[in-house]
C-alpha cells in the first residue's frame, strides 16, 4: 500500500513482535531516557558546582571514599556502562550509514567494538581499585 | 568513503530545515561524545595508576586554556545530543506531534542556550 502524504502518521501505532533492531531502538531510548538524567547531572555537577580545577586526584578519592564512596563508583558505573553501550551502538548506526562495503563495515564494527570493551575494561579497573589503586596493587605485588 | 562524501553533498544541498539540522547536530555531536568518552575513561584509569600521572593529565587535558574551550564545545554537544534525544522520544511515541516538529525544535534549542550560556561562563572565567 502505497502512501503520499506531507502530514505525519495519524492513525493508531502498531507493534508487532520487536525484532533484533527493534529491541536496539528501544535500548536506545530507555539509556537515553536514563542518562538525561544522569549525564546531564553529571556534567553540570561536576563542571558548575565542583569545577573542573578541583577534580584533583585528592577530591576523587574522597568522592569515591566511605558509604558516599560506594553509591558514587556505582553512579560512575552506571555512566561507563550505559554511556559506552549508548555510544558504541551510535558508531554502529553511523558505520552501517557510511560504509556499504561488508568487509569493511564489519572490520570497522568490530574494530569500535574491540576499543570499546578495552576502555570498558580499563574503566572498570579504575572504578573497582580506585584511584592510585592499581599502583598501589603493583607496588604490592612487587614486594 | 564515496558514501560518506555524497551524503555531504546531499546534506548541503537538500534544504530539509530544521528536522535536517538537527539529525546532522545529532550525529556529529553523538560522534564528538564518543571521542571525548575514549579520552575520558583514559584518564580516569590513569589516575588509578598514581597521583604523579593524574596531576599531568588534569593540568593538560581538563584545565589548560584550549581544553576550556574543547570544553564549551563539550558542553554544547552533551546537551544538545541530551535535549534532542528527548525531542525524538517525544516524537517517536507521540507521532501526531510530528505536526508541530519546528517548534518543538525551537523550543529545544531556546532550553540548550538557557543551560549552556551559564554554564560557558562559568567555564571562561578562569582564562580571560
Amino acid at each position: 500500500m502505497a502512501t503520499s502524504s506531507s502530514r505525519p502518521y495519524q492513525g493508531k501505532l502498531r507493534y508487532g513482535a520487536p525484532n533484533h533492531e527493534g529491541r536496539i531502538w528501544l535500548f536506545m531510548r530507555l539509556t537515553g531516557l536514563v542518562m538525561f538524567i544522569t549525564v546531564v547531572f553529571h556534567l553540570l555537577y561536576m563542571h558548575m558546582a565542583v569545577g573542573v580545577e578541583n577534580i584533583t586526584f585528592d577530591n576523587i578519592d574522597a568522592r569515591w571514599s566511605g558509604p558516599a564512596g560506594v553509591f558514587w563508583r556505582l553512579f560512575d558505573a552506571s555512566l561507563l556502562f550505559i554511556g559506552m553501550a549508548h555510544g558504541m551502538n551510535g558508531v554502529r548506526f553511523s558505520i552501517n550509514d557510511y560504509v556499504h562495503n561488508k568487509i569493511l563495515n564489519f572490520l570497522l564494527t568490530a574494530a569500535v567494538y574491540g576499543l570499546g570493551l578495552f576502555l570498558i575494561l580499563l574503566g572498570t579497573v579504575a572504578i573497582v581499585l580506585g584511584v592510585g589503586g592499581l599502583g598501589n596493587l603493583f607496588q604490592r605485588l612487587m614486594g | 568513503m564515496a558514501a560518506l562524501v555524497a551524503s555531504i553533498y546531499r546534506g548541503i544541498s537538500y534544504r530539509g530545515a530544521e528536522g535536517q539540522w538537527a539529525w546532522i547536530l545529532h550525529r556529529a555531536s553523538g560522534l564528538g561524545i564518543v571521542l571525548f568518552l575514549y579520552m575520558h575513561i583514559v584518564s580516569i584509569f590513569i589516575a588509578a595508576i598514581g597521583p604523579g600521572p593524574y596531576a599531568w593529565v588534569h593540568a593538560t587535558l581538563y584545565t589548560s586554556p584550549p581544553a576550556k574551550v574543547l570544553e564549551v564545545f563539550l558542553l554544547f554537544g552533551v546537551l544538545y545530543h541530551a535535549f534532542n534525544g528527548m525531542r525524538i522520544i517525544i516524537i517517536d511515541f507521540f507521532p501526531a506531534l510530528g505536526r508541530y516538529q519546528r517548534t518543538i525544535v525551537r523550543i529545544e534549542l531556546a532550553l540548550v542556550v538557557i543551560v549552556l550560556v551559564p554554564a560557558a561562563i562559568i567555564t571562561l572565567r578562569g582564562i580571560f
